[in-house]
């Protein structure tokens, strides 16, 4: 295969990968994805079976340390309170996501001019919002037109249903005044491109087995391979290989059996996530680039944002069905998104609103918070916890700060050798007085909603789902990665889409932006295909 | 799950102390309507739980063993056999050094919250969510009354 060049070579099947494969495609070009994981069979997802609970917490968790499958790579978060998150399949982490799926807000691009810290997008909500409405079309988005905190915008799908907490929470935000908004989903609340509807099974993040939830493997990937585009899976990528000229040439990867094999290529990109996508240009090393791939101004892997989250729970005593629907899905709220200095902190956080647990879920969080204790008294306190427990989320944005970085670990390696990503990171005082001022204001609504009490997470440990800023975009190649449509800097024929090149974090989940990204790097690509690499 | 034959990985003595400890770690409820989980004939599950965690059969085996010796030390023929404040005087104490209760505890959460007898007991039909799903009823618009009433907040 030494000898076969593609025109284009993927490396990542995720939610960005997945959208720009498909967007290149009507090109005609040849494309070709490389793939850690494989193929996910939603009939081995666990909400079919009776132990679907503990399948959540151990073999489909969320850390790739925990479920250590053949597909995932060692993530080093010792160094960090907040530990990492991810996916690694056809479908990526939109396989264990839990579909919240909300717009950067316009002010999310020009941070720099509104509050004089991080830096300003190269490029503006105006330019991603046909991107943005191509995905919604594409993943099939549910939500309510009319949310006062965007600009005007159309979904595809109505909203999911609040259910009874959804609506309990509701009220608390309507007695304080506060906004709240059905939540923007990726999912389908009615039949959808051939997907069936939400049955409101509640464990979407531990895979949709109904196929309901928008997971690229079954939304993005059947067009793209239709349309041509060859998906190779168990495909591990060790290193993107270089041209004297230093242009990148293809990469080298292992198969399943770990086989070495190379695929040369005309265009690189890369769809790995904020931690995979450093982890392998730092591994990258050469003659022409002794520090990495695109790594002569050393910033590959800095600037990690993760988005600290405070989780804060409350304890009701109504029935309030919470298992019922999905998890991450009912509504959310902006109220704190802006700045506001005399809160002791710059740029803000949203709400999101978490359904509440399973039985086993429920005895989990309450063994690891210290509330629920085994002998006498374990099943009133579980009883007063379980079916009576809502969540509030405060997804605070993350400030980009050189000392938080991905590198390569020095001692752990993966199943074929490589190194793990280590990640180093530590939460700046901005970021604290923010989750403060979430979890207390998250009690306030939960308060306000009727909770007898609340039980706070600051800062959420296993939250690291968001990965972002580890190969920024900016017009100015001293002070960034990427230019403003996803090309390297150092490599022209080197294109990164995924959450790496986020310049700013915003506070709302980032797969939406991820892919409008994208598919307007994949757009851009296309209308200059001719000066591509000038 | 049933405890009528103990776990081969276990002597019958160390599988009754087990039973004992699952009994004080989840009682019955008072009410008599939530089983305790050794009565529930737990042990055999929560241990093949415990054992996804490699050193965890060992502690565990070790943990029951210092019980059965505490029961010795009282003069009691094994732990079992102590007077039920007196096990649960036991376990805290075994409990105080972490490891043991570390192994065990979520095991037996796990074992007994998704047991069919517990899930009936709560109120819950004993079966996974899918296929069937469940109901929920249309998103209520009228909820946003008072949050289109205030101005327009978009940035």
């Amino acid at each position: 295969m030494s000898d076969d060049v593609v025109d284009v070579l993927i490396v990542g099947a995720g939610a960005a990968g997945a959208a720009v494969a498909w967007s290149l495609a009507d090109t005609g070009m040849r494309i070709v994805c490389l793939e850690q994981g494989d193929w996910m069979n939603p009939a081995t997802y666990p909400s079919p079976g009776m132990d679907w609970e503990l399948r959540g917490l151990s073999d489909l968790g969320l850390s790739p340390n925990t479920r250590g499958l053949p597909a995932d790579y060692p993530v080093n978060d010792a160094d960090s309170p907040i530990s990492i998150s991810m996916f690694n399949a056809v479908g990526g982490s939109t396989i264990l996501y839990a579909g919240h799926f909300p717009r950067f807000h316009p002010s999310d691009f020009r941070v720099w001019s509104e509050d004089g810290v991080a830096d300003d997008w190269p490029i503006d909500y105006r330019t991603l919002e046909p991107y943005y409405a191509l995905n919604d079309r594409m993943m099939g988005v549910a939500g309510l037109a009319g949310d006062p905190a965007y600009p005007p915008k159309e979904l595809p799908l109505p909203p999911v249903p609040l259910g009874k907490l959804g609506e309990t929470l509701a009220r608390g935000f309507n007695h304080l005044g506060w906004h709240w908004w059905p939540s923007d989903s990726a999912i389908a609340t009615r039949a959808y491109e051939g997907r069936a509807p939400c049955i409101n099974l509640g464990p979407c993040i531990t895979g949709c087995a109904q196929g309901a939830k928008a997971s690229t493997d079954i939304t993005y990937w059947p067009l793209a391979i239709r349309r041509g585009v060859e998906l190779r899976t168990r495909c591990r990528v060790r290193e993107i290989t270089v041209r004297p000229d230093g242009m990148a040439d293809g990469v080298v990867y292992y198969d399943a059996d770990g086989a070495e094999h190379r695929q040369r290529a005309e265009v690189v990109v890369l769809a790995c996530n904020g931690i995979g996508t450093p982890r392998l240009l730092l591994h990258s090393r050469s003659q022409q680039f002794p520090d990495g791939l695109a790594n002569r101004n050393g910033l590959v892997g800095k600037n990690l944002m993760l988005h600290p989250y405070a989780m804060v729970l409350g304890v009701f005593d109504e029935l309030l069905e919470g298992y019922k629907g999905p998890t991450g899905c009912s509504l959310m709220s902006h109220e704190f998104y802006a700045t506001d200095r005399a809160r002791g902190f710059v740029r803000g956080y949203s709400f999101e609103a978490l359904r509440g647990f399973g039985p086993l879920t429920t005895a989990y969080h309450g063994m690891t918070s210290g509330v629920l204790s085994w002998g006498a008294g374990h099943h009133e306190t579980f009883g007063m916890m379980f079916n009576r427990t809502a969540g509030l989320l405060a997804i605070c944005e993350d400030l980009p700060e050189p000392h938080n970085r991905v590198t390569l670990d020095p001692e752990r390696v993966d199943g074929n050798g490589i190194p793990a990503a280590k990640v180093t990171y530590r939460l700046s005082d901005n970021s604290h007085a923010m989750l403060a001022h979430g979890a207390a204001r998250a009690a306030e609504a939960l308060t306000a909603a009727g909770a007898k009490l609340t039980a706070p997470e600051v800062p959420m440990r296993v939250a690291g789902w968001h990965l972002m800023g580890t190969a920024r975009m900016g017009t100015d190649p001293r002070i960034s990665v990427v230019n403003e449509w996803g090309r390297c800097h150092d490599v022209r024929n080197l294109f990164i889409v995924d959450g790496s090149i986020f310049v700013t974090a915003a506070a709302v989940n980032p797969t939406s932006t991820i892919q409008a990204l994208a598919l307007y790097v994949a757009d851009t690509m296309k209308k200059n295909l001719a000066t591509l690499f000038d | 799950m049933s405890d009528a034959t103990p776990s081969s990985s276990l002597s019958p003595a160390a599988h009754l102390t087990l039973r004992c400890v699952l009994d004080e770690l989840i009682p019955a409820s008072s009410d008599g309507r939530l089983p305790a989980a050794g009565a529930l004939g737990l042990a055999d599950h929560a241990l093949a739980l415990a054992a996804r965690v490699p050193q965890a059969p060992s502690i565990v085996a070790r943990g029951l063993a210092s019980l059965d010796a505490l029961a010795h030390s009282r003069g009691a023929e094994c732990y079992a056999a102590l007077p039920q404040p007196e096990r649960l005087a036991a376990l805290h104490e075994l409990a105080a050094e972490g490891a043991f209760l570390e192994a065990l505890l979520f095991p037996t959460y796990a074992a007994y919250y998704q047991h069919p007898r517990v899930l009936a007991a709560l109120g819950l039909e004993a079966r996974p969510p899918y296929p069937r799903g469940h109901e929920l009823p249309p998103f209520d618009v009228t909820l946003l009354e008072p949050v289109l009433r205030r101005p327009r907040r978009g940035r």
